[in-house]
């Protein structure tokens, strides 16, 4: 374990150090994904000014809202970012590579690549988003609630990488998984900032228990803020999020061992 | 001109290669009207209209903003891809304008994509929301030649941003803040009927709005007579004044071009 965990260092180290090559386009690259993830802010923000709020949440609970996306998110591309790629890493043939290293697969997957600038870009208007918004949405910021808070901050990244985890598994089954997670991951995760009470029922139901990011943010929001719209939920989902992460990951962990034995390579 | 026609017929053609793909590009599509009208359904609540436009006038917005910005996109790491590997100097030797060329294998796939993703989105969204139907025949007509002039704006704004690649390590950076801007300053995630009245002051004077509002005001007839002809007039003025903008970076740009063996 402690080995892993120093070669982990080491890659995460490597990955800087390359991305520091190119030191004029790593902050220009830096800037660009922070205001490309800061669209969907500044659209919110221009349409609050006129509408004030969103079934009943005002601009800052909105971005207390989004702060949790970007800062799992942060977190999840230093960890997951091979396997974010998988189904390119697998026509390449460098998924072979890996097979012959004395180390578990899935170990080498989350050690191995770190996107920097995904990283900083999202992990920068993370905590802007945080600064602003949490003094200002009306929690008390006590023991229990940073505990909580922390909690659905790692839930949400476990919920993420699991969904990672199970696509990168469907790609031992087809050969092209990119349309699948540009649907139900990318897609979703442009919306996944508002509160999901504004969708039909299908799109809620979808958010909920197949691609569960309203327990990245919705429901650890709600156990925060308690707006009235919760009463369309049970009350139980906002004491579970910051668990659900460990079952989904669960899942997603036997899923790909499962998987893996049906692993052929593309050949080169 | 032949020529030309048979580079978009070629990229139109292979686009039918991929079924799933356009399967994919449909649901993508239908998705995010869908999901933008729930937006605005939340923010109207009860209200029949903000600032006299109604929420189907919204979902339309959406429909044509939404549906066409997928239908324009393109590989906008074309120039820099061929410019990196070499494969320009090939290019240029052939006997047809590279530009040109661009613009003809961009307009193929984007006739594709109006075709099997556009299309099958609108009526999918019809049965879903009340979508405004065109004022009249002639203005479904004036806004499809105004569609045509936005296509020509968007593609000048991203042909200007791509010859950049002959001075800088790398164009991405510069064309995803080129996105941001558009994205926001179109009318595609904000209606721009709702944008701060100071932003909206500005976005007037900006090649933007030519994109996808002005076909949006003329297919609801927002605009007519005198103002539609000026509306028609402003996005020719931007295509001009864009078209010259790139042929200078062009010129410029292509002089720097040294291809080291082959």
């Amino acid at each position: 374990m402690i080995g892993e965990l120093k070669i982990a260092i080491q890659a995460l180290k490597m990955s800087c150090l390359s991305r520091l090559q190119y030191r004029a386009d790593t902050i220009l690259a830096t800037f660009a994904v922070f205001f490309r993830e800061a669209t969907g802010i500044i659209v919110i923000y221009l349409t609050l000014l006129k509408f004030d709020s969103i079934h009943g949440w005002n601009v800052y609970e909105m971005l207390f809202l989004f702060s949790l996306l970007f800062l799992t998110y942060s977190i999840i591309v230093i960890l997951y970012a091979d396997l974010r790629d998988f189904s390119c890493m697998i026509r390449e043939g460098r998924f072979d590579l890996l097979l012959l290293r004395p180390r578990g697969l899935l170990v080498q997957l989350i050690s191995n690549n770190a996107d920097v600038i995904a990283a900083l870009g999202h992990g920068t208007l993370g905590i802007l988003l945080f600064v602003l918004s949490a003094g200002k949405v009306g929690i008390t910021w006590n023991f229990s609630t940073i505990i909580y808070y922390l909690g659905a901050v790692i839930s949400g990244v476990l919920i993420q990488g699991g969904i990672f985890i199970i696509f990168s598994a469907f790609s031992f089954y087809f050969v092209e998984t990119g349309s699948l997670r540009e649907i139900f991951y990318w897609n979703m995760r442009k919306f996944a900032g508002y509160p999901i009470s504004i969708f039909n029922k299908w799109i809620q139901s979808l958010m909920i228990y197949v691609v569960p990011f309203a327990f990245v943010n919705y429901f650890p929001a709600q156990f925060l803020l308690r707006k009235p719209d919760m009463a369309e939920y049970p009350t139980l989902y906002i004491y579970i999020a910051p668990f659900v992460g460990f079952f989904v990951y669960l899942i997603a962990y036997g899923f790909w061992r499962f998987s893996v034995k049906r692993y052929e390579s593309t050949g080169n | 001109m032949r020529a030309y026609i048979e580079f978009a017929k070629k990229k139109f053609q292979n686009q039918i290669a991929y079924p799933m793909e356009v399967f994919m590009g449909i649901l993508n599509t239908v998705l995010t009207v869908v999901i933008f009208c729930s937006i605005y359904r939340a923010l109207y609540g009860e209200k029949s209209q903000v600032d006299g436009i109604t929420f189907s006038m919204v979902a339309t917005n959406f429909l044509i903003s939404l549906g066409l910005s997928e239908v324009f996109s393109f590989d906008e790491m074309f120039l820099q891809n061929k410019y990196r590997d070499g494969t320009i100097s090939n290019e240029l030797l052939k006997p047809v304008n590279f530009k040109f060329r661009m613009l003809a294998e961009n307009i193929g796939s984007s006739g594709f994509k109006l075709l099997f993703h556009f299309m099958p989105a609108v009526l999918f969204t019809c049965c879903y929301t009340s979508i405004c139907k065109p004022k009249s025949p002639e203005s479904l007509l004036l806004m499809a030649v105004s569609v045509m002039l936005g296509y020509l704006v968007l593609w000048l704004l991203s042909f200007i941003v791509q010859t950049w690649c002959f001075w800088i390590f790398s164009t991405w950076g510069i064309m995803v803040m080129k996105n941001v801007v558009v994205n926001i300053l179109s009318g595609t995630m904000l209606p721009l009927w709702f944008m701060p009245d100071s932003l909206r002051k500005i976005v007037a004077y900006t090649p933007f709005q030519a994109i996808y509002f002005v076909p949006v005001q003329i297919y609801l007839g927002q605009v007519e007579g005198i103002v539609l002809a000026k509306s028609l007039l402003s996005q020719l003025l931007w295509i001009g004044i864009l078209y010259f903008i790139g042929e200078l970076f062009w010129r410029q740009g292509i002089r720097r071009v040294v291809v080291q063996g082959g």
